[in-house]
């Protein structure tokens, strides 16, 4: 079997799993996990917004919580405030994020590496404090509690959160969609080109690329998939809330991501998976699994600096030596009679 | 009037704190490359450190000796267990100093509890200044960061060991053929850094709360006093957290503290964006 196939069967084997969840988990565990694992779900995608910047463009920000924030906010103040239904309060968040990130990034992509990371957390800080202090808009610290509208309503057909099972595929499919969005995204000639600014933005430059506007362009899908993020955990919660908007939270993000491992598709979905499930699992049986999550990530950079999906290519990628070697050994010896 | 002077007043004297713990994160930042979001802590570990001083001795000055020897020890510590292994490579060292910040906060809310505390105030009295009775003890601190920031200049600017400072940052790899112990300067700049935190979390414990989150709200400060101080520049690192400080507590007296802390992020990012060198390049260095 080659490597190829093992890992074609790994995604069908994933996408199975992902599927079967409502039914399979409640069986094995209880239903508790099943909203454990829509939380990664959207977790991953936020983690997902600061690969995009930092694994793809090279650009590590600290502030993604902002547009997971707008997004949340978009949500609880579109259905409470504007009595929105529920894709139209969807769209607003992450029109919201998006607007924001772009409002923000004119100015933070004309400062890379160390300035970049300090000014996306002082944006972020900025609009944390604002949030807390105009509580008539934003509850403050409280948040906004709402009640969800369907999602859909079609004659007499309705179907909405409420029902569990439809909130586990909403979100599966809406983080889906996402991950598929920037899988093609990494594959067009855009995606090169962030990569090429990574790799070198002198060079990039020379060969004709707007390093400005392509960090822009970057800046502002990764606030698209903070703010998704931001609006589902809305949809998911009931609430949106200024804490969300912590410069903690971005930080999560960050060390989910890296962990995991910065510039892989997949590599957010990991650490996301791996921090909450630690955290779940040790929670509940003791009450200072900070301590676990803090040695984690510390035991992960120290003897994975690539992250767990980094040692993975790097494992895959010696059996592939191992393997195409041992072949050649065999045709060697066909050919030589 | 009198609130005005009372808030600059305190607010000079909360930058002056500020300045020590800033400057123990412009060292680590400058010299290692490291981003240290365990900064905050590091100055929570010092308040926990004067607590647990007073409680064990009986004296909160003992606490101005033990809190730095333990601060600079957990440094060096740390240092080598966790930074050395990853190399100074900033991205990693967001994640390693991430999770020790939560070990910290963790270790302490275990060790000395999750409700917030306060240590009594060591000299007791008030003192009629500019016509408002001012707290003596936070005249007394603010004394104590004069001396701990001239001390530590003096040290960088006028000894061995800080010369080696200056030097690795300037350029490791000269200073390594020099015949610098590079590797043994970047432990004892770990060092430093934390017990200059920790001194800035013993002179602070009277005046604010013991508490295992206490160190959440300095580290946006002190990377603020970093960025507008100019990366590199300790002097500007000092003057900015002092200067940042007086213009909160100013704004304080006019209007609440998070439009005060609003408008220094603003003034951050006007200054990142327009002199990302640091408000005071070229005036000390």
């Amino acid at each position: 079997m080659s490597i190829t196939s093992i890992e074609r069967s790994l995604w069908l084997l994933l996408a199975a799993f992902m599927i079967s969840v409502p039914w399979l988990i409640p069986a094995l565990i209880n239903g508790f996990w099943v909203s454990v694992i829509a939380e990664i779900l959207i977790w991953s995608l936020f983690a997902a917004s600061v690969n995009l910047l930092f694994g793809y463009v090279g650009l590590l920000s600290f502030g993604q919580a902002l547009y997971f924030g707008f997004g949340m906010y978009g949500v609880a103040i579109g259905i409470q405030d504007l009595h929105l239904s529920f894709w139209p309060a969807f769209g607003l968040g992450i029109v919201a994020s998006m607007a924001m990130a772009l409002i923000t990034g004119i100015f933070a992509v004309r400062l890379t590496w160390h300035y970049f990371a300090i000014i996306t957390v002082v944006f972020s800080l900025i609009f944390y404090f604002l949030a807390l202090s105009n509580k008539w808009l934003t509850g403050g610290d409280d948040g906004i509690n709402f009640t969800l509208p369907p999602t859909f309503n079609i004659g007499g057909f309705s179907k909405s959160f409420t029902d569990s099972t439809f909130q586990y595929f909403f979100i599966l499919a809406t983080v889906a969609f996402c991950f598929w969005l920037m899988h093609r995204l990494i594959a067009s000639p855009l995606g090169k080109a962030l990569v090429a600014i990574r790799d070198n933005d002198v060079r990039a430059s020379l060969i004709g690329l707007n390093v400005y506007l392509l960090r822009l362009i970057a800046f502002v899908l990764a606030g698209f998939l903070a703010g998704v993020a931001g609006a589902l955990f809305a949809f998911f919660g009931r609430y949106a809330s200024a804490s969300y908007m912590f410069y903690h939270v971005s930080g999560e993000a960050v060390v989910w991501a890296i962990v995991g491992g910065a510039g892989t598709l997949l590599g957010p979905v990991v650490g996301t998976t791996l921090f909450i499930i630690v955290r779940e699992v040790v929670s509940t049986h003791w009450e200072h699994h900070a301590l676990i999550v803090g040695a984690v990530a510390i035991l992960v950079v120290i003897f994975a600096p690539k992250g767990v999906v980094g040692l993975w290519n790097d494992w895959i990628a010696r059996i592939a030596e191992g393997s195409s070697t041992e072949e050649s050994g065999v045709t060697k010896l066909r050919t030589d009679p | 009037m009198d609130k005005l002077l009372l808030l600059a007043m305190n607010g000079l004297i909360w930058g002056l704190i500020i300045a020590l713990i800033a400057l123990g994160l412009a060292i680590i930042f400058g010299l290692l490359d490291i981003i240290n979001l365990a900064h905050g802590d590091f100055f929570m570990v010092g308040t926990v450190l004067a607590w647990a001083t007073l409680q064990t001795t009986g004296s909160f000055w003992l606490a101005f000796i033990v809190a730095p020897l333990i601060g600079f020890a957990m440094g060096a510590l740390i240092q080598r267990i966790v930074i050395q292994p990853i190399h100074n490579v900033a991205a990693l060292s967001i994640v390693a100093t991430f999770g020790l910040s939560l070990i910290l906060q963790e270790g302490v809310r275990i060790t000395y509890g999750p409700t917030p505390g306060r240590i009594l105030a060591p000299i007791q009295g008030t003192i009629p200044m500019f016509g408002v009775d001012y707290e003596l003890y936070r005249l007394f601190a603010a004394a104590v960061a004069i001396l701990a920031l001239g001390g530590f200049f003096l040290f960088l600017n006028h000894t061995q060991l800080g010369t080696w400072m200056r030097a690795v940052r300037h350029d490791r790899d000269t200073a390594v053929a020099m015949g610098i112990p590079a590797g043994r300067v970047y432990v004892l700049t770990f060092g430093i850094g934390f017990a200059l935190a920790a001194v800035g979390g013993v002179v602070a414990a009277p005046i604010t709360t013991v508490d295992f989150r206490g160190g959440v709200d300095i580290l946006p400060f002190c990377f603020m006093a970093v960025i507008i101080g100019g990366l590199g520049n300790l002097p500007g690192t000092a003057a900015a957290a002092v200067l940042l400080a007086f213009l909160e507590g100013v704004i304080q007296s006019v209007a609440d503290p998070t439009v005060a802390r609003i408008s220094s992020l603003v003034l951050m990012s006007a200054v990142l964006l327009l002199r990302p060198q640091g408000l005071f390049k070229g005036l000390a260095r």
